[in-house]
Parts: structure tokens; sequence; C-alpha cells
């Protein structure tokens, strides 16, 4: 296996890894804010879920972007392609815009989101508030996929 | 970021805070006509199933949420310090020490009888030991149990203010020191008016940022005119201008004050400071249920009952 998709494989797993890191730990603290409010009042349950989740969506990013890695280098297929180390280094490049977002944005926006709860907690009518709050986030895990959705479709094998 | 610890119990009870009284609900109470009338008022104001209608339960219910919450226990110190005496006296007086004991506690009455009771004084937590076993000694040398009491109250207020300030919460600080404050005004008052000297009055009193114990001991020894003059000086006139009106007021002012200072953690979304609100928010709640339910049955005007009525967090 030659050190460029060694580099891919790399870029492919950062993608997934990281972008995975910070939405669980974003689920998972609007998940315990969630649970909080359903303890006390069951019936908000679907309120809460839409805000749980949101921040779920950089995981996704980051399986997307794996997965169109992953597909490139032909690894999918079961016919590798024999990449320089340069063409490797591409596919970790492009893969690190929605790594590091992901995980950064996971992470905030579940914070934005577990926030967000308490309103629906105190005055459900004012949900849609809460969610275009945690949803502003999303804006910059978007971009970040762009960059890098962009960057992996252009490395020239 | 450690704040976010707390974002479970946090979002719970945002969603109880909405069974909350409201200042139109204590009118409606105070409007209503019988107990009966009341009860059902209070029964549709509940919208969950866990108990809260002693500051015990309210206890047990934060606890449930944010079990490690070491922040809050500074708000049961009062209770702590008040079991502490307590005990002190009825092992004395041969008295059961239960009838005295008042909950919620960070001590349980097994430990602080057993503490006292044995000498074992490491049983007790850290902030306790010394003048649990201060206030023993100096009872049983002197029998003199308001020695005993001022050291004990004293000493509750300055482990509220240390350990406040050891936490690093701003919320917590201002909680010792406002509660220090208030004690020490009226302290300082009765002192005076009793016109006790200064060693004794340095004694009883804490001091706090605003109010330097020596000066207040100074000036309440010189009487209360004087004392009135250190309090216009400091950052509770207003107190004082109430305390001079009437004790009522005053007491009214102490609490209050405190519930002003829970508003503050209205906005925030994670951290202790709401569980704290909340738990103060439910305090006055309680301490407004028990004055209108007494004034009811000594048969107070509406308006009477009006004025004594405290804050409300909602």
């Amino acid at each position: 296996m030659s050190n460029g998709i060694i580099l891919a494989l790399i870029g492919a797993a950062l993608a997934s890894l990281l972008a995975g890191i910070g939405s669980a730990k974003g689920v998972g603290l609007v998940g315990e804010a969630a649970s909080g409010v359903v303890s006390v009042d069951p019936s908000k349950f679907s309120k809460v879920l839409i805000l749980e989740l949101l921040p779920g969506t950089q995981g996704l990013y980051g399986f997307l972007s794996s997965l169109l890695i992953l597909n490139r280098i032909g690894i999918l297929g079961g016919n590798a392609a024999d990449l320089t180390t340069a063409q490797g280094l591409g596919f970790l490049a492009a893969s690190l815009p929605i790594a590091v977002v992901g995980l950064i944005s996971g992470i905030i926006q579940g914070r934005t989101a577990a926030a967000g709860v308490s309103i629906t907690a105190k005055k459900p009518d004012h949900n849609g508030k809460a969610i275009i709050m945690a949803a502003m986030v999303e804006t910059y895990a978007i971009l970040a996929l762009l960059v890098s959705l962009l960057m992996i479709v252009n490395v020239s094998i | 970021m450690s704040g976010i610890k707390y974002a479970k119990a946090v979002a719970a009870l945002r969603a109880m805070e909405n069974s909350l009284l409201s200042r139109n609900d204590i009118d409606q109470l105070i409007a209503s006509r019988s107990q009966a009338e009341m009860n059902a008022l209070l029964a549709s104001k509940k919208n969950t199933d866990t108990p809260q209608s002693t500051l015990k339960e309210v206890w047990e219910l934060i606890r449930n949420y944010a079990p490690d919450s070491e922040e809050l226990k500074i708000l049961l110190y009062r209770n702590d310090f008040h079991n502490l005496k307590a005990v002190i006296k009825a092992m004395i007086h041969n008295r059961d020490p239960k009838i005295y004991y008042i909950e919620p506690s960070n001590v349980s009455l097994e430990t602080l009888t057993e503490a006292i009771g044995k000498k074992e004084y490491e049983l007790l937590p850290e902030h306790m030991r010394q003048t649990a076993e201060e206030a023993y000694d100096l009872v049983t040398e002197t029998l003199d149990g308001q020695l005993s009491d001022t050291l004990i109250d004293r000493s509750c207020l300055e482990a509220m203010q240390e350990d406040a300030a050891k936490s690093g919460g701003e919320f917590m600080q201002r909680y010792a020191e406002l509660t220090a404050a208030a004690a020490d005004i009226k302290t300082a008052y009765r002192c005076s008016l009793l016109k006790k000297q200064y060693p004794f009055i340095e004694k009883a009193l804490c001091g706090t940022k605003e109010l330097e114990k020596g000066d207040l001991a100074r000036a309440a020894a010189e009487g209360t005119e004087a004392l009135f003059a250190v309090f216009e000086n400091s950052g509770y006139s207003d107190a004082a201008a109430l305390l001079k009106e009437s004790p009522a007021k005053f007491e009214k002012w102490c609490d209050d004050i405190i519930v002003e200072l829970a508003e503050t953690a209205r906005m925030q979304a994670f951290g202790p400071e709401p569980l704290a609100a909340y738990f103060i928010a439910k305090e006055a709640e309680i301490k407004d249920i028990r004055i209108l339910t007494v004034c009811k049955e000594s048969g107070a005007d509406n308006e009477t009952i009006t004025e004594r009525m405290r804050k409300l967090y909602v």
C-alpha cells in the first residue's frame, strides 16, 4: 500500500472521527437537557427531539466526506488507486475542513441547543426561536462540508 | 465549561418553574375565602408528580438531578448550624434533639448526635468541627447558651463566606455576603438596643466586604444613631431605613434581596446558579404560603397580608 493511499485513508478516518465526536458530544448534551425536561413534562418530547437532532448533522457530513474519499480512491470498489504522496496529502487536506469544523461546531451547537431546551421548557410556544438559534451554528458546518466536498472531487488522480 | 454538567438539572427546573406561584396567584390566594379554596388553587399550579411542599422535598429533587453539586451545600449551612445549636442544647438539657432538628440539612441528626455526644468532631464537615468543639466547651463551662449561640451564628456566616469564596462562583459569594450582611445588621441593631459592650458585639458579628466588623461593632456600642450612620454610608442604606420603620419590613427586605439575587440566574442556561435560584424561589414561596395561612387564621385583613408577602421569583 502506497503512502498516498495511507494519507487519504487517514483523511477519510479523520472526517468521520472528529465530526462524529463533535456530533456525539453535542447530541449527548442536548439529550441530557431534554431528558431533564421530559422527566418533568413528557408532552414536550417531540419539541425537544428536534433540538437534539440538530447537532447530529456534523457526524453525517463527516460520514459523507469519508464515503466520497473512499469512493474516489477506489477502496469501496476493491480497486485501490496507486496514489502519490502529494495526492494522498490532497485528500487528507480536503478532509480537514469538515473534520475540524464538524468537531467544534457539533459541540457548540450542542450547547446552544441545550440552552434552547430551557426555552422550550419554560415557553413551549417559542420553540421555533430556540431551533433557529441552534441552526445558525449549522451554517459553518455546511460551509466546511462544501469546501471539503469541492476539494475531494477536484483532487486529480 | 463545567457548568454544562448541570444541563439536565437546569432544563428540568426550568420546566418546573412554570409551577411556581406568581404575584397573580398570591393575590388570588389572599382573596380566597377558605382554606379549601386556597388548597384548590395551589393544587392547580402543580405540573409535576414530585411533591414540593416542603424545602426538604425541594432539596431532594434538586439533589436527584444534580447529585454532585458541592456549591449548593452552602444554601443549607444555616440549617446545619441551627441543628448544631439544637443538638448541643438538647444534649445538655437531656432532651430529644429530634424535635429541634430542621431539614434539609447537610449533616444528619445521627451524625450530629454522635459527634457531639462522643466528642468525635471529625465526623462533622470540616467547617463545623472547631465551632462544634468550642461551642460545646463554652456551654458546658459557662452554661451561657447565648454565648455559644453567638459563636455558632457567627461561624455559620464565616463558613458560608469562606466556602463560597473557595467555590469561585460569583452567585454563591453574593448569596453568602448578603446573608451575612443581613444577619450582621440585625445583630448590631439588637446589641445596640440592648446596650451590649464592644467586646461582645465584636464577637457576635461576622463582617462583610461592605460592612467592616470593627466599624459596625464600635458604632453599635456607641448607640443606634452611630450605627445608622454606618449603615447610611454603606450599600445598605435602604435596609437601614426599613429597619428604622419596622423590624417586619426589614425582615421582608432580607428575604427579598435574596430573591432579587436569584433573579439574576434566570438568564443562565448552565451551571449551579439556576438550581440555587430555584431553591431560593421555593423557599420564598413556602414562606409566603406560611405567612398567608397564619395571617388568614389570625384574621388579618388583606392589606396587611399583602404588605407581608415576600417578593417572588416569577
